[in-house]
């Protein structure tokens, strides 16, 4: 009986243990395995690179820069090495001369009952080595990167900046950081390794790494020297005419590549919260605005491609003022010539001729060619930012509308969409879809995006004829003080009333200017505008001018000869 | 008449290893542990330097970008005109074409 007894006693000792072990080896089995892991394993994260932005000839425009933050732990320093620490820090990160007070903020912090403390933020390489060279036990720095620009605040609208989101993660917005922020921002890696009691890596134990994979690099179409002139004769120009704000954009319209964009008033990317939220849109492909006159050449142009108008049919409405649904339609210089040739109409601007030409072509066709032309839907430029107005629906529009929309008044464009229309006419007929970014690349790959044709709008006749009325618009038009000698231009001037509380008020315009050169073989077409200038109203004594500066750069830069 | 053969059990034959095999093996075994343990212990001591040169990887690669960056900043068109400017250059005013 003993035996028995003692038998039990065994296999419930037994049976107890067996249950223990099953517990600890197979239910508690992956804590406890975590829990070694994390002993033995240690995870360092492998931050990828964002990567960096290059005008067309590789110079740098966008890159990232190391930046460190310091910190401390101020159980291993004693009192007399704080405070001797502090100042010599100090000493080193103060930026306006105040060191005492920087100082004791140090000290404060490194008073504190801590093991670590952070210390400043955002150290730059150069002061972090200043910093190293103090040789002060328990210090040490956690590096990130920042955004670096180094053409400062230029190319601000082209760009966007790198800031923040929900989740602390660096994300681009606005421009081309928000655009191509996916391709920029990369993959983080991760390097897992067995490490050994003083947490150094055991190279014969087990070693698991997932590569960081850096952002992709973008290559753009924008030249830099390009970018550099109009940026100049832009910020020239709106001190000058005393305007509220400005922009132009240079386009090559054979291929649709975007060869500069500037847009005043600007910020700097990479302190992008020390400015109003306003600056940040890019008013080239945000901003929308009624194009007023330089409309006209489109108008024109689609007449003309319809066989209903030549350049020399005569208009029988052109001497005097225009009445229609109880508006009187007048020229901007309420100057008429009786028996103008449409010719002559663009040469004068005159907004009486216009009505004819739109008449002759009807809305039907009229909506259709502004839809053609691009208006009314995104132009798809890779930029963040892009808005396109509505045009109104075609059974809204009544006769005065088809008439005002003909002189560029009662519709809304943007700069980018107006650009890409008149350089229909300079590449002999064609849309293009307008691209910042020629490439692509990282390591590995390498991917162009080649220019591509949205549709063909005009006859390579219409754009023939169109081209020299535009030329003729400014070798005798309004612009001609201004035009470089010994050059071929094509050109419109623009000078559009702003509605303000619904009425167009005279004293405060949209003056703009666009046109293409050499107009024989365009190498570039520029659109220029000014918002509210207060020097003069008008495109042709603003916008004009400062084409004209931009075009006789672009001249020698491109080492085109005079033709003429 | 009956013949019984008498069977006399047959000695086995043993297998003998010679002596100095074994000791060899034996010895073998001794040699090879004693150098997996100096490697083991050799091997370990290079994660300190494989950390060091994994530092100092990083550490070039860094000032590699800093002064790629640098060049950047010398090389921008704000910067060159204004060194251009304090050096007496001018920005040209008419340019004579000859054919």
């Amino acid at each position: 009986m003993r035996i028995i007894w003692i038998k039990i006693f065994f296999l419930l000792f037994f049976l107890a243990i067996s249950v223990r072990l099953f517990y600890w080896q197979v239910i508690r089995a992956p804590f406890l395995q975590a829990q070694a892991e994390d002993q033995h394993f240690t995870d360092a994260k492998v931050s990828a690179l964002r990567g960096n932005i290059y005008f067309t000839d590789y110079a740098i425009l966008a890159s990232s820069n190391p930046s460190y933050s310091l910190f401390a732990n101020p159980k291993i320093l004693s009192d007399k090495q704080k405070v001797d620490f502090s100042y010599r820090l100090a000493k080193i990160l103060s930026e306006d001369g105040n060191v005492d007070d920087l100082a004791k903020g140090f000290i404060a912090s490194l008073s504190k009952d801590l093991y670590w403390v952070s210390l400043r933020k955002n150290i730059v390489f150069e002061k972090k080595k200043q910093i190293e060279d103090l040789n002060v036990a328990g210090i040490g720095f956690d590096q990130t990167n920042t955004r670096f620009y180094p053409e400062g605040s230029s190319s601000a609208h082209l760009l966007g900046f790198v800031g923040m989101d929900g989740k602390g993660e660096n994300k681009g917005y606005f421009g081309l950081e928000g655009y191509y922020d996916g391709e920029l921002k990369g993959t983080s890696g991760l390097i897992r390794h067995e490490k050994d009691a003083m947490g150094l890596p055991i190279l014969i134990g087990n070693f698991e790494t997932t590569e960081a994979r850096n952002g992709k690099d973008l290559v753009l179409n924008i030249d830099r020297s390009v970018q550099y002139i109009v940026e100049q004769s832009l910020k020239s120009g709106i001190e000058k005419y005393g305007a509220k704000a400005a922009s132009a954009v240079v386009m090559d319209p054979k291929t649709g590549a975007i060869l500069a964009l500037a847009s005043y008033p600007s910020y700097d990317p990479q302190k992008y919260f020390n400015f109003p939220k306003e600056f940040y849109k890019n008013s080239v492909v945000a901003d929308q605005y009624e194009p007023g006159s330089t409309f006209k050449v489109l108008v024109m142009a689609s007449a003309i491609n319809e066989d209903l108008l030549k350049p020399d049919t005569k208009c029988d409405i052109c001497s005097g003022s225009v009445s229609l649904g109880g508006f009187d339609i007048r020229t901007w210089d309420n100057k008429y010539y009786p028996d103008s040739t449409m010719k002559d109409v663009i040469v004068h601007s005159d907004n009486t001729g216009m009505v004819f030409t739109a008449k002759k072509l009807g809305l039907d066709k009229f909506y259709s060619y502004v839809s053609n032309f691009g208006f009314g839907s995104s132009t798809n430029v890779d930029l963040q930012d892009e808005s396109s107005p509505d045009i109104r629906p075609k059974k809204s529009w009544k006769e005065i509308d088809l008439a005002t929309a003909s002189f560029g008044q009662g519709i809304a464009v943007t700069p980018i969409q107006m650009v890409s229309a008149v350089s229909v006419i300079a590449n002999g007929g064609f849309l293009m879809e307008p691209h910042v970014v020629k490439t692509i690349k990282d390591n590995s790959n390498f991917y162009e995006i080649k220019p591509k044709i949205i549709r063909q709008v005009l006859k390579k006749s219409t754009t023939n004829t169109i081209k020299e009325m535009m030329v003729a618009a400014v070798d005798e038009g309004e612009a001609k003080f201004f035009k470089v000698k010994g050059f071929k231009v094509a050109g419109k001037t623009g000078t559009a009333q702003i509605p303000v509380a619904g009425h167009y008020d005279s004293a405060h315009t949209i003056a703009s200017f666009v046109g293409f050169a050499p107009a024989d073989d365009p190498k570039f077409v520029v659109l220029v505008r000014y918002d509210e200038p207060k020097a003069s109203i008008y495109g042709a004594e603003t916008a004009a001018p400062t084409f004209f500066d931009i075009a006789k750069e672009l001249f020698s830069y491109y080492k085109i000869a005079p033709s003429e | 008449m009956t013949i019984i053969k008498k069977f006399d059990p047959v000695e086995e034959k043993s297998i003998r290893l010679p002596k100095k095999y074994i000791v060899l093996v034996v010895f073998s075994f001794f040699i090879l542990t004693i150098i997996n343990i100096w490697a083991s212990n050799t091997v370990v001591s290079y994660g300190d330097k494989f950390e060091n040169l994994s530092n100092m990887s990083r550490k070039l690669q860094t000032e590699n970008q800093v002064l790629q960056n640098q060049i950047a900043k010398n090389i921008s068109l704000n910067n060159v005109a204004s060194k251009s400017a304090e050096l007496g250059f001018l920005k040209t005013e008419s340019i004579q074409y000859i054919r």
